[in-house]
């Protein structure tokens, strides 16, 4: 429950910094394929938006075509 | 067991002091091969939620070693086995190494620029009495979209300018046109450490010359913007 | 460790700008649609694919929308072609609309980042 709070609270901020901080933090920064896979597992994925399921499944895509 | 990497280093041997990171756990200096990461190892098998607290700490972080190096950060959220962590770094070595070439000695700086465009001086096609709520619709479609252009055309010239203003003191620059409405453009740019304060100087310059622009500069980062190597994930910013 | 004499003193970001609230407003347009967590499951592999499609049906109504306005501007549509033109689309608008209701996608969620070059919408 309290990191629920502090999930809504990150998005209630009105503090710059932070706001500049998470636009550097979760928007860009080096990215390992193959680290997302689509499973029913529960894996959390903490990578965002749209653009991470199509990368998921290119992913996908080039982990099955370097085992061929 | 999982490793939450934070980035890539090289040239360090040793933590000079110790930083706590995602959680408040304690971070390792682990050497695979001949590179070293900062990690976080982590119980069980998630990655830390996205926090207020975890993402500064993320950060701050990275930014501990920024004063001896210039890291490659890691994107928030990297959760790896070590064993997948040396499978990555052999099969991009390369680029790996590329990348370390090209960061070195920079750090990176970020201009967002908003602009108060004010769209009442758009004409509107005159209107007919007999017109109804299917053209009412369109004119009012022409009106966006023509604003929208508007905004476009002056997001690549203040671009344009920016970089004519800056430049010289830009290794690399990465740069996103209207991220938003009145956010027109958003830039970082990649300078090396002793240019950051020309670099400053001649931003400084350029915002006096231009108070219809509302400037935010920050800095230094880590240059998150300018490490990643893969191009099947896109930032929101435009970086491949 | 040397530091060289023209490292900055600290390497703390600093944020500077005359015009705090703006930004902070912007930008919270650009993180607030962020959720904090994906769980793949199949509720939201549909909803992943839902994005996908209505941001692509999205793209080409916004492409529509704006060719209509070009041939209007270009004056070679009559005033009924105009009606019609606009109540259909103002119709194929509202149905999206509904559509994303239907997901619980917001305006923010659909959109494809194409890297270099840019946003999809």
């Amino acid at each position: 429950m309290d990191e629920q709070l502090k999930q809504v609270d990150i998005f209630e901020q009105s503090d710059i910094s932070l706001l500049e901080t998470l636009d550097h933090v979760l928007n860009r920064g080096l990215v390992i394929a193959g680290e997302i896979t689509i499973s029913v597992a529960d894996i959390d994925l903490i990578f965002l938006g749209l653009n991470v399921l199509l990368s998921s499944v290119e992913t996908a895509n080039e982990v099955l075509r370097k085992r061929e | 067991m999982k490793l939450y990497v934070y980035c890539l280093v090289e040239k360090i041997d040793a933590l000079l002091a110790p930083v706590s990171g995602v959680s408040g756990a304690p971070v390792d200096l682990i050497r695979l091969d001949d590179f070293s990461f900062l990690v976080t190892q982590l119980e069980g098998d998630s990655a830390p939620p996205v926090t207020r607290d975890n993402v500064l700490a993320h950060d701050a972080v990275v930014r501990s070693v920024l004063n001896e190096t210039t890291p490659l950060p890691f994107r928030f959220g990297t959760v790896q086995t070590e064993s997948h962590l040396r499978s990555y770094i052999r099969t991009h070595r390369t680029a790996l190494e590329a990348k370390l070439a090209v960061v070195r000695g920079c750090v990176e700086m970020s201009v967002k620029i908003i602009s108060n465009l004010d769209e009442s001086d758009l004409e509107t096609t005159s209107e007919r009495t007999e017109e109804g709520p299917g053209g009412r619709f369109l004119n009012e479609k022409r009106r966006e979209i023509l604003g929208g252009e508007r905004r476009a055309k002056e997001a690549r010239e203040v671009a344009a300018w920016l970089k004519e203003q800056v430049g010289s003191f830009v290794r690399q620059e990465a740069i996103s046109l209207c991220p938003t409405e009145k956010l027109i453009v958003a830039a970082a740019h990649l300078v090396v450490r002793e240019q950051v304060t020309k670099y400053r100087g001649g931003l400084a310059i350029a915002r006096n010359a231009r108070p219809e622009l509302h400037f935010l500069v920050s800095g230094p980062w880590p240059p998150y913007t300018f490490s990643n190597i893969e191009l099947e994930f896109k930032t929101r910013f435009g970086v491949s | 460790m040397e530091l060289s004499p023209e490292t900055p003193p600290t390497v703390e970001p600093e944020i500077e700008t005359s015009h705090v609230e703006e930004f902070v407003e912007q930008l919270s347009c650009v993180t607030n649609s962020l959720p904090s967590r994906i769980n793949i499951d199949a509720q939201s592999v549909e909803q992943g694919l839902a994005k996908l499609v209505l941001t692509l049906i999205e793209f080409i109504r916004r492409l529509l929308e704006k060719q209509a306005v070009r041939r209007m501007e270009g004056g070679d549509l009559s005033p009924e072609q105009i009606e019609e033109l606009g109540l259909a689309l103002m119709k194929l608008e509202a149905k999206l609309q509904e559509l994303k209701e239907q997901f619980g996608l917001a305006d923010e969620d659909l959109n494809l980042d194409l890297g270099p070059v840019g946003r999809l919408i």
